[in-house]
């Protein structure tokens, strides 16, 4: 128990009593002198303090006085009368935020929300949408004390705006060539509410992410797409055998005309030629037409008689014909065969 | 105690009092000051305002729009399909009075006109075929059942701003039946398509045929007409030659024909009088004139 004895002989409590007496002494002595004052200053100074706000660059401060509007202020350090006189609210202006219909994105990833997503179209269709919509506060005033909750008023009016679009057109018109009609009456039909709702409000862009068949019938979308494919493949076939054909039959066309003009040249230079043998040939003969004539005669029998069977029989006795075996005649001498052909076989040319 | 803690005290108090009667109505709020419960004052600018304390109550409504979100109900339209439509609505509070004595507060505004809004609806859809409510007659229908909604709201203090149509869906089962559709519409468009393809190939394929046939048939024609000329002017050139000396032409012909027309399987009966044999018999000078003499 050493350790707890006091170090003077004086009694403990008393001590403590002594100190305490001493403390208020101070605290009486200041508070009689100046510094209640000090402290009240003090005080006021820090809740006057209490007025300064600041306004970030890309916002306004409404400022309130009593609860009434009093100023729209400029980003920078602003002071107000401080609560319960005045009041300040910050609401950024400039950041554009985004609100997504049909799907969630969270993080890179993105999550289908079909109850949102899945509507139906004005041709009794169902069509799977995604929208997103950007957008801004212009009106802080109204986005503030307009509306009970704005940014929910715009989910919920996207969704109508995109409901009511989507049904007034088919699915083909929204999936295809009108998509950005489609988006663009979304936008306005979408603001039109916004403002309607006095949510302060301004739609920058309604974007359709995706217009898709449903997942059910996704497969008979694909299948279109594919036939068209087909549809084209067997013109572009059809159009291959076209460019495969015109220009054969242009080539054989040529080739026939062609082939004609040269039969006509070689006719023309032929006549031309046997004509000219003829006249030459004539003109011999007319010079001596008795011996040419005989020589050519003989010329010529001399040419076919030998391959032929021969019989000498006596003039104007036709009633030995009858028993001459012509048919059994046939295989007779065959010694010389048509190599017989000469060349000088007066009228080859007109063949 | 000091007199310095005395007053402090006193303006404290003092404070405390004076708030206690003053309060402040901000710009999304309007308030209804009732006495003994009877209400007695409407507030709707913002602003400081003062009542008594304790025999005195405020209470404080919303001034700014408010949505009251349907639950999603069925419905049946005129050609007695099942919808599913989910609505929602927006208003605000114009008579605080009114909507105090007879809706009470939020909850009760939002049960009592969603009631409304599913009667009004139900009739409007009623007489529509599902679509034309979904495709045409929305709009109208919504500002049908707006309008309808609006004049009951009125009697609540409330201001109805519109109704919308949030969702229209089919029941599951009807959906299927939906899809089952959708699947045999696209695969029309795909027979289509191919049938399409098909019809376009052969149109193209016929026409190349046609042409070329025609390229061909226009051949025909210019070779043949080229080769009449031929023919023509050959003619002439050989009618031209041979007409110098006909009987010599003639000659000459048939001497060339018999060439062609005598082979082998040819058998000549030759007569010993034949003018080739003339000389056969009679190989001597002078017999000639005697066998013309006997004849």
């Amino acid at each position: 128990m050493d350790q707890f004895r006091p170090r003077n002989d004086d009694h403990p409590v008393r001590e403590i009593q002594k100190g305490v007496e001493d403390l208020k002494a101070l605290f009486e002595g200041f508070f009689r002198g100046r510094g209640l004052w000090i402290v009240i200053l003090i005080v006021i100074i820090l809740y006057l303090l209490s007025g300064f706000y600041i306004v970030q660059p890309g916002e306004r401060g409404v400022v309130l006085l009593f609860g009434k509007l009093n100023a729209i202020t400029e980003p920078g350090l602003r002071y107000r009368l401080p609560r319960p006189f005045m009041d300040a609210i910050t609401v950024d202006v400039a950041n554009v935020r985004r609100a997504e219909i049909g799907f969630r994105s969270d993080g890179a990833r993105t999550r289908n929300v079909p109850q949102e997503a899945l509507m139906l179209t004005g041709d009794e269709n169902i069509v799977d949408v995604q929208l997103i919509v950007q957008y801004v506060v212009n009106d802080p005033m109204k986005f503030l004390f307009g509306s009970d909750n704005p940014e929910s008023a715009l989910k919920a009016s996207a969704e109508v705006a995109l409901r009511g679009v989507v049904g007034e057109n088919t699915i083909d018109f929204t999936m295809t060539s009108g998509r950005m009609e489609v988006q663009k009456k979304v936008e306005i039909y979408l603001q039109k509410l916004l403002d309607t709702y006095n949510t302060g409000i301004l739609v920058v862009q309604a974007r359709l992410l995706a217009v898709d068949p449903p997942a059910q019938v996704q497969e008979a979308f694909h299948d279109v797409v594919r036939a068209w494919e087909d549809r084209e493949r067997l013109i572009k076939e059809a159009d291959g055998y076209r460019e495969d054909v015109i220009p054969k039959a242009r080539g054989m066309a040529q080739q026939e005309i062609r082939e004609a003009e040269a039969y006509k040249a070689q006719r023309v230079i032929r006549a031309r030629g046997d004509a000219a043998r003829f006249d030459v040939l004539r003109q011999e003969y007319e010079k001596a037409p008795e011996v040419t004539r005989t020589r050519l005669y003989l010329e010529s029998v001399e040419r076919f008689l030998p391959n032929t069977r021969k019989f000498i029989m006596e003039g104007g006795d036709s009633r030995v014909l009858p028993l001459l075996p012509l048919t059994n005649l046939g295989n007779g001498p065959k010694q010389q065969p048509s190599s017989e052909e000469s060349p000088s076989s007066q009228m080859k040319g007109k063949q | 105690m000091s007199p310095m803690v005395k007053i402090g005290i006193v303006i404290v108090v003092l404070l405390v009092l004076l708030g206690q009667p003053a309060f402040v109505i901000n710009e999304a709020e309007q308030g209804l000051i009732l006495q003994f419960g009877k209400p007695i004052r409407i507030i709707q600018e913002p602003g400081i305002y003062l009542k008594y304390p304790f025999i005195q109550d405020l209470i404080v409504f919303d001034k700014r729009i408010l949505v009251a979100d349907a639950r999603p109900a069925e419905y049946i339209t005129l050609d007695k399909k099942r919808l599913t439509v989910d609505t929602v609505s927006r208003w605000k509070i114009s008579q605080p009075l009114e909507f105090y004595q007879t809706v009470r507060d939020y909850r009760g505004a939002v049960s009592r006109l969603n009631d409304t809004i599913f009667a009004r609806l139900r009739e409007a859809i009623a007489n529509h075929t599902f679509i034309s409510f979904i495709r045409e007659e929305r709009e109208n229908i919504m500002n049908r059942v707006a309008e309808e909604t609006a004049i009951p709201a009125k009697q609540f203090g409330i201001t109805l701003v519109d109704v919308r149509i949030k969702r229209v869906d089919l029941p599951e089962e009807v959906q299927n039946s939906v899809f089952a559709r959708m699947r045999a519409e696209r695969e029309r468009i795909a027979k289509r398509y191919r049938a399409e393809g098909e019809e376009k190939g052969r149109e193209i394929r016929a026409n190349a045929n046609k042409e070329k046939e025609i390229i061909l048939a226009e051949a025909y024609r210019k070779a043949e007409v080229l080769k009449g000329d031929g023919d023509a002017e050959a003619t002439t050139i050989y009618a031209e030659a041979y007409g110098k000396n006909r009987e010599f032409f003639s000659f000459l012909r048939h001497m060339d024909v018999y060439q062609k027309i005598f082979g082998e399987d040819t058998t000549v009966l030759l007569r010993p009088n034949s003018p080739l044999m003339e000389y056969l018999d009679t190989p001597f000078v002078g017999e000639t004139s005697v066998r013309k003499v006997l004849r």
